[in-house]
């Protein structure tokens, strides 16, 4: 029954699908409102259709309904219904499924946010939207299909992968991450209807940033979950190790960023038009390309699935899309030449395609983009290298961390500092002493930072370097909001707490930037220390016996227990840790045993700090109690400063998202500012 | 550069250039399943052997030529063995001219006996007391299955437990 009702639904979005496919080109082509309604409704009825049928899908895996494919794949008997319920996404079909689901809330908001008001783009964008649409409602109706009925149905399942019940990241990371990847399909639907329309202005720019910044903000908070769950769960101590599929996601979150930045060239100065298109598009190409590395079993990787038909299926469609967007940006581009040049209708018709230099703000953007385009290529050459050798020498070859390594962390450092060069030029010109006498304030602080880190005996040359670079950026970013609020102190005489407040109420989506900015700096300092001075050992001891001096701490084994559960039994091995004879706690690692599994699963304790965080984790320990145990004992200073920077960075994209009262609401405060002083107080 | 209509070469060009060669690296690493570990029993004939099962009858791989042979490495301790042992008692009814064989893994007779009169059982459960067949399998642990046919040669080796969705396409290519 379920069966047949849920393929009912995947086939009846397959149908929403296709009408609003045709119906949006013919919409759009003939300016017709009736082959408008029937877009905006079939895209509605896409949405409504695959969300029902992943309910579905949750229900026959809360009532363990084994008659179902997908059930017998991931369900069991002993799984609790809040692990039941992440069931959907554990396994390659379902996981199909669900992108289809979080596509079609996609489709919905949308519908939403375009509503009328865009009405040269809307249908092209459903148009595009729609056919992305298509693919997915055919690959869940046809081979990934998760609701074929079992001819021998068993009276119980394994259960999902044990490594996704080991931890409740594992039920927030995977959404999260796909709310980031499938929302790309949207500002690529929109790029794609300024190309098909041939028109590009201002109306295009509002929803299409807005809606890069929803799925950037989900991939941003996805990948940092991501790094969470490996730290948390898979006993190394470490957040990323470069994997082909944790680089996947990093990919479109590179060009993303670029394109969130480039945008605003393109929204102030009318520059870098094709170039933000082609970030637009790409990142949403990468997204795919993602999904085909997890997806297609052609990437060695932890957390990619085995070979499938799905992997040949998606390629099609990746090849689809990558010349689809060539030949459109092709053919289409020089159609927005006309329209382009009142896209910074936003501030007045500032546009300026001529002249600029090096000391603008735009510039800066232009080699901040630059940095960003070569890492992006850098990590996928790394990533796409083992394919490359082996089709062209047949012979295998991994790249790993050092390669990586070695290039992210120029290439990072070089973004950090651009990301406080930008804020600190203006738009347009700006005198080279001027902008000395700028940045000299953020070189003491970055020199401050730098000095903090080599006192702290985090003295390695690029450690202090990089705390420099954290320095100056931190101070380029805070003026940027405090010069304004002085101004208004001291041209209005208002105290600077109203200043203050006056200043984020009308530069909200500014300030959103510089708070987004302050949770790089978070990631970026966590990293450096945690990276640059993790200190690890691994130790065999008998129950009483001690570590007596592990990075300062005192740590005693305890003892071992066996806890039975209904869906696994663990093995908790009890740790006591002093510090200075002073008692710190009593910390339980734990190997897990599943029914299914034959290997053990291995679950770490962390111990966390602002300043540090100490880390157990089991190599080896039997079921005996209290038998000798092997741990693994890990000390990394700041490591909790990296989790907070995702949701600082939350904070500044929502802040950014908020909508902010039209300038005529705000009494014409445009107006009211000091001559020569641009928004964000540079002159 | 282009006029209203005309294609804009350089950027078809450039797309063209990076698309191409991408789609066709990502193309040649299909066939090449990195996460398949390679068996180097599959494709040979499967080993000889002559073991007596829980009631004393003798089986030998020379009298099992000429019909599908699905001989699970199992034991009592082990978990995924039980969540298996169901689909392999369904399978075993349902495809009578498949045998299906245990073959005991580090395991005692008694505890097995007890195992099956609880759960049930459809076939026989091999005795292999000093582990000679395992090792000639190259059993690293259990479960482990292997799917033989009519000629005698292992087409699959299954180091994990087996599901309906895993089990019914290799049967088929067995009974072929």
């Amino acid at each position: 029954m379920i069966s047949m009702l849920g393929r009912g639904l995947v086939l009846g979005s397959l149908f929403f699908a296709t009408t609003g496919f045709f119906g949006g080109a013919v919409a759009a082509m003939r300016k017709d409102r009736r082959a408008w309604l029937v877009t905006r409704n079939a895209a509605y009825a896409f949405s409504a259709s695959m969300i029902s049928a992943n309910l579905l899908m949750i229900y026959a895996l809360l009532v363990k309904d084994f008659s179902v494919e997908y059930v017998t794949e991931v369900g069991s008997l002993a799984t609790p219904w809040w692990i039941a319920i992440p069931s959907l996404w554990s396994s390659l079909n379902g996981s199909i499924l669900f992108w289809g689901g979080i596509l079609g809330g996609y489709v919905a908001l949308t519908v939403w946010t375009l509503g009328e008001k865009h009405k040269e783009y809307a249908p092209w964008a459903l148009h595009v939207l729609m056919g992305i649409s298509i693919f997915f409602a055919l690959l869940v109706g046809g081979i990934a299909n998760p609701f074929a009925p079992v001819a021998m149905v068993p009276p119980d399942g394994p259960g999902p992968n044990p490594l996704l019940q080991n931890h409740w990241l594992m039920i927030v990371h995977p959404p999260t991450l796909y709310l980031g990847y499938v929302g790309m399909s949207v500002p690529f639907s929109l790029v794609c209807a300024a190309l098909l329309a041939g028109r590009l202005d201002a109306g295009w720019m509002v929803p299409v940033r807005r809606l890069m910044l929803v799925p950037w903000t989900f991939l941003t908070f996805g990948i940092m979950l991501g790094g969470w769950w490996s730290y948390e769960v898979l006993g190394w101590g470490g957040a990323w190790a470069w994997d082909p599929v944790e680089n996947a996601s990093f990919h479109p979150w590179l060009t993303g960023t670029a394109f969130l930045h480039s945008a605003m060239v393109l929204q102030r100065r009318g520059r870098m038009r094709d170039w933000t298109l082609v970030l637009g598009m790409t990142t949403f190409l990468l997204t795919l390309l993602g999904t085909f590395m997890t997806r297609s079993g052609v990437f060695n990787s932890v957390h990619s699935f085995t070979q499938s038909a799905i992997g040949p299926v998606f390629l099609v469609f990746i090849g689809i899309s990558l010349v689809y967007s060539v030949v459109l940006l092709a053919m289409r581009s020089h159609l927005l030449d006309e329209t382009a040049r009142s896209v910074d209708g936003e501030l007045g018709g500032r546009s300026d395609r001529t002249g600029g230099g090096l000391l603008t703000r735009e510039f800066s953007i232009l080699v901040q983009n630059l940095l960003f385009a070569v890492f992006t290529f850098t990590v996928l050459l790394g990533t796409l290298y083992p394919l490359i050798t082996e089709a062209m020498q047949e012979r295998k070859v991994s790249v790993g961390g050092p390669y990586f390594d070695k290039w992210a962390l120029p290439l990072g450092l070089g973004i950090v500092f651009m990301m406080g060069v930008g804020p600190a030029l203006p738009w347009g010109r700006t005198e080279p002493g001027a902008f000395s006498r700028r940045i000299a304030p953020a070189a003491v602080v970055g020199a401050l930072f730098a000095g903090w880190s080599y006192a702290l005996g985090f003295d390695k040359p690029y450690t202090v370097l990089t705390l420099f670079t954290i320095g100056f950026a931190l101070w380029c970013n805070l003026y940027e909001f405090i010069e304004p609020v002085m101004q208004r102190v001291g041209a209005r005489k208002e105290s600077p707490v109203s200043a203050a407040l006056k200043v984020f109420e009308r530069s909200r989506r500014r300030i959103g930037g510089q708070v987004a900015h302050y949770g790089v700096l978070f990631a970026v300092f966590s990293l450096a220390l945690s990276k640059g001075y993790r200190l690890e050992r691994d130790y065999t001891l008998n129950i009483g016996q001690s570590v007596e001096d592990f990075a300062g701490f005192t740590v005693t084994y305890a003892g071992s227990e066996l806890v039975t559960e209904p869906m696994r039994q663990s093995v908790v091995a009890n740790f006591d840790v002093t510090k200075g004879g002073k008692a710190v706690g009593r910390f339980g690692p734990k190997m897990r045993y599943y029914p299914t599994q034959r290997e053990p699963i291995v679950t770490p304790e962390v111990y966390s700090t602002p300043t540090y965080d100490l880390y157990f984790s089991l190599i080896e320990v039997s079921k005996e109690a209290n038998a000798t145990v092997v741990v693994r004992l890990i000390h990394e200073p700041y490591q909790m400063w990296l989790w907070w920077s995702a949701p600082i960075i939350a904070l500044g994209s929502a802040l950014a998202l908020w909508p902010q009262r039209s300038r005529q609401k705000q009494g014409g405060a445009q107006a009211q500012v000091p001559a020569g002083v641009q928004p964000g107080g540079a002159k | 550069m282009t006029r209203r209509g005309a294609v804009n070469v350089r950027y078809l060009l450039a797309g063209l250039v990076v698309v191409l060669p991408l789609l066709y690296f990502l193309a040649t690493g299909f066939g090449n399943d990195p996460h398949a570990v390679p068996d180097v029993r599959t494709g040979t004939p499967a080993p000889r052997f002559d073991l007596v099962d829980l009631d004393g009858k003798h089986w030998s791989m020379e009298e099992l030529k000429g019909k599908p042979v699905v001989l699970n490495f199992w034991s009592t301790w082990c978990g995924p063995c039980k969540y298996e042992h169901p689909l392999l008692l369904q399978a075993a009814k349902a495809y009578p001219d498949v045998v299906f064989l245990g073959v005991i893994y580090s395991d005692e007779p008694e505890a097995v006996r007890r195992y099956l009169a609880q759960k049930g059982q459809a076939y026989p459960h091999l005795v292999d007391p000093t582990g000679a067949i395992a090792i000639d399998f190259g059993v690293t642990g259990v479960p482990e299955s292997f799917f033989i046919d009519k000629q005698g040669t292992i087409v699959h080796k299954e180091a994990q437990a087996l599901y309906p969705q895993t089990l019914q396409p290799l049967l088929a290519r067995i009974r072929q």
